[in-house]
């Protein structure tokens, strides 16, 4: 067990280490875990500026949250329709709504945009949110949920005069939660690692998500990568996930295993 | 962070329409203020920029525009930085096709063709026309071999703003210790197969060092082909018409078995496609003797390696020649009267012979204008580093590289049979005319433009 353990981190404890080595450390040395040198900040402070992180964890933010807010809410609207409610082509509308997970983004990119433009929504961090907020994987996931709830509990607050929205917030809601918690950590996830499409519909610097601003000292084809600066950069940018994660793990972990993402 | 009109949208619902106007005058009033802080009438224009180098050279060009923006009180260069060279033109071609063109971009310079038979950019010669620039004097004080990538049908499109050729890159230790002179790195391809086999050192089975590495990486690998396809006596492709390729030709035939035969027949390369990245790495840790990476890698090698090293031509079977590499600046078309005085004056300050030397200087491309090497600056720092000479002597052989009709699928067509066959799963000979097939399949939207004998 430990030794599956340390197998995973070991891509983890080599980017703190290459992180807070100095520059001049040949590649051969580089590929050392052991931290064999005088720790420093140096590349971090170098990141730093590279890129206006307190914007751009800023705009992250927005996005992140944003996106995950209207996501939760369609979502569970869409997911219960498909799973209780009634009405013609619900299956072919279930399966086009499917049909979503197969296109490939870049596909997407140009139609969306000129979508994007036309709303008035192009550069604006609005735009980077708009195309996620519906969510086929989110809908398949809660519908699923909401399917293998017992239709007992619900026919017994309907007896009991619950109307609708008390009904999923106060049966339905509770029981589909680790399914939520573990979609909202998808969710996040892959927006904040995301790059190409906000590098697409961003243009001004203020309005940079953080992998956007990453990428502008990852992306080496001649001459070849500082991987101190890198590392350091990276560190940045996943940091508040990592945080966040140590912090909930306890919830995130049993929400996996409740909600069938096993 | 709602645009201008959702805000104004929605208070109109919330709020009675008289009462909407004064409100939608004030926030109008309010974003005036905010977004012009102290400059009058400015004129603003988007400059897209990748990176094909890393972060220091992002920082660096954005500083750069800081400074012509200080300089320039009436005009707003907006610096978006774009990823990679592939992804800028993603980008761009994305952005023209929602009705949002950008005002300037540095873009590879191979991709300039494309956007020309789209008619997304205006050809530059209009803009030194208007401002009473010869076009001629002006493309004459650029070295012949940048030339042919900015020009299209004799009309100037393009600024080339930093260049670059495949090099040589040798260990001179290790040179020694071979019995060879590193004043002499091979010459032709039957020295570099030598050398290499000399250099390579063997324990048993296995190979503790390379005589030669280099990368095989998407868009390394396509520059790289066409470099030893040129150096094979061949042309690759067709440079004065964007709809014909040369891959089934025996010179790149001979080229990519030279490739195949490094790495499976002498055993003096590994096998597999190889990484830029890997490629360095491989040269400063001392497992790889040779390289062949880009003249833009020069100030990094120079930076890493703590060995002797030297640089030499790209060894010849035919002919002495190589592909340019680099980017180059155009302007978009649908650009405003003031945003292409604007886009003139910027494009003008950064192509100037100082800016352009002291962006060799920093990244270690060379300048595409002759007279950045006559400003005292630049000779002494040739005087320091001799290597800069060898990769600018170099240029009197290069030529342009691969620009057709989708440049990147019909590179990429040529890439994958590479890949395939340093992978050991294919035969050179079957390669080149899957390539040649592929490539001629992606090129059919233009050239069935001809092929019935009256063109369009």
């Amino acid at each position: 067990m430990a030794g599956v353990g340390f197998v995973w981190s070991t891509p983890f404890l080599w980017m703190i280490v290459a992180a807070l080595r100095p520059e001049g450390y040949g590649p051969g040395e580089l590929a050392s875990l052991a931290p064999d040198f005088v720790p420093t900040l140096e590349n971090f402070r170098l990141a730093w500026e590279s890129a206006d992180f307190l914007v751009n964890y800023a705009n992250t933010l927005i996005v992140v949250c944003g996106i995950l807010g209207v996501q939760l809410v369609t979502i569970t609207l869409a997911g219960y329709a498909f799973a209780r409610l009634e009405f013609r082509f619900k299956e072919a509308l279930f399966y086009l709504f499917l049909l979503q997970l197969m296109l490939v983004p870049p596909i997407l990119i140009i139609p969306n945009l000129t979508t994007a433009v036309r709303l008035g929504i192009y550069d604006t961090l609005i735009g980077v949110m708009a195309p996620y907020m519906a969510s086929a994987f989110g809908t398949f996931l809660m519908r699923q949920a909401f399917r293998s709830v017992p239709r007992d509990f619900e026919d017994a607050a309907v007896i009991d005069g619950c109307s609708f929205p008390a009904l999923l917030r106060h049966v339905m809601l509770p029981l589909v939660r680790p399914t939520l918690v573990a979609f909202a950590i998808v969710s996040v996830v892959a927006h904040w690692n995301e790059l190409l499409w906000p590098l697409m519909v961003i243009n001004s610097p203020k309005r940079q998500t953080l992998v956007v601003g990453l990428a502008s000292f990852t992306q080496a084809s001649e001459g070849a990568a500082e991987w101190g600066l890198i590392a350091a950069g990276t560190l940045l940018v996943t940091l508040p996930l990592i945080l966040a994660f140590i912090a909930f793990q306890r919830q995130f972990v049993n929400s996996f295993m409740f909600s069938g993402l096993k | 962070m709602i645009s201008k009109g959702d805000q104004t949208m929605t208070m109109r619902h919330l709020i009675p329409a008289g009462r909407a106007k004064a409100l939608a005058l004030a926030l109008a009033l309010a974003t005036a203020l905010l977004s012009t802080p102290g400059k009058a009438a400015t004129t603003s224009i988007d400059f897209y920029f990748p990176t094909p180098v890393q972060g220091p050279l992002a920082r660096e060009l954005t500083r750069i525009v800081k400074e012509f923006n200080d300089k320039n009180a009436d005009i707003e260069v907006v610096a978006v930085y774009t990823g990679s060279y592939d992804d800028t033109r993603v980008k761009a071609q994305a952005a023209i096709a929602a009705g949002k063109p950008p005002g300037v971009a540095l873009m590879s310079a191979n991709f300039v063709l494309e956007f020309v038979l789209n008619r997304q950019i205006e050809p530059i010669e209009d803009y030194l026309v208007e401002n009473k620039v010869d076009p001629k004097g002006f493309l004459d004080d650029f070295w012949p071999a940048v030339r042919p990538n900015a020009t299209i049908d004799g009309k100037i499109y393009a600024i080339p703003y930093q260049n670059s050729t495949p090099l040589l890159y040798i260990n001179a230790d290790h040179f020694r210790e071979a019995g060879l002179d590193p004043a002499k790195p091979p010459q032709t391809w039957a020295d570099l197969v030598s050398y290499a086999e000399k250099l390579t050192k063997r324990e048993g089975d296995q190979v503790v060092r390379w005589g030669l590495t280099m990368p095989s990486a998407y868009d390394y690998c396509g520059w790289l082909i066409q470099s030893f396809t040129m150096a094979n006596g061949g042309l690759f492709y067709n440079p004065s018409y964007g709809g014909e390729v040369y891959y089934d030709q025996p010179s790149t035939l001979g080229a990519l078995q030279l490739w195949k035969d490094l790495a499976f027949k002498y055993k003096v390369m590994p096998q597999g496609v190889i990484d830029p990245n890997q490629v360095s790495a491989d040269f400063f840790a001392g497992k790889a003797s040779m390289v062949v990476l880009s003249t833009g890698s020069l100030t990094f090698i120079r930076n890493g390696a703590k060995f002797p090293y030297r640089v030499g031509f790209m060894p010849r079977n035919v002919r002495n020649a190589v592909p340019i590499g680099g980017g180059s600046l155009i302007a978009f078309a649908g650009l405003s009267p003031e945003q292409r005085k604007a886009a003139w004056r910027f494009m003008s300050y950064m192509t100037s012979p100082e800016q352009l030397g002291h962006w060799s200087r920093f990244t270690g491309y060379f300048s595409p204008r002759k007279s950045s090497y006559d400003l005292p600056e630049m000779k002494e720092f040739i005087a320091q580093h001799p290597d800069a000479l060898t990769a600018l002597e170099q240029l009197e052989y290069a030529g342009p590289w691969l620009a057709v009709y989708d440049t990147v699928a019909v590179r990429k067509a040529m890439e994958d049979q590479v890949q395939a066959v340093l992978s050991g799963k294919k035969e050179p000979a079957q390669a080149v005319k899957d390539a040649q097939k592929a490539a001629d399949e992606i090129m059919r939207p233009l050239t069935e433009k001809i092929t019935g004998g009256v063109g369009p």
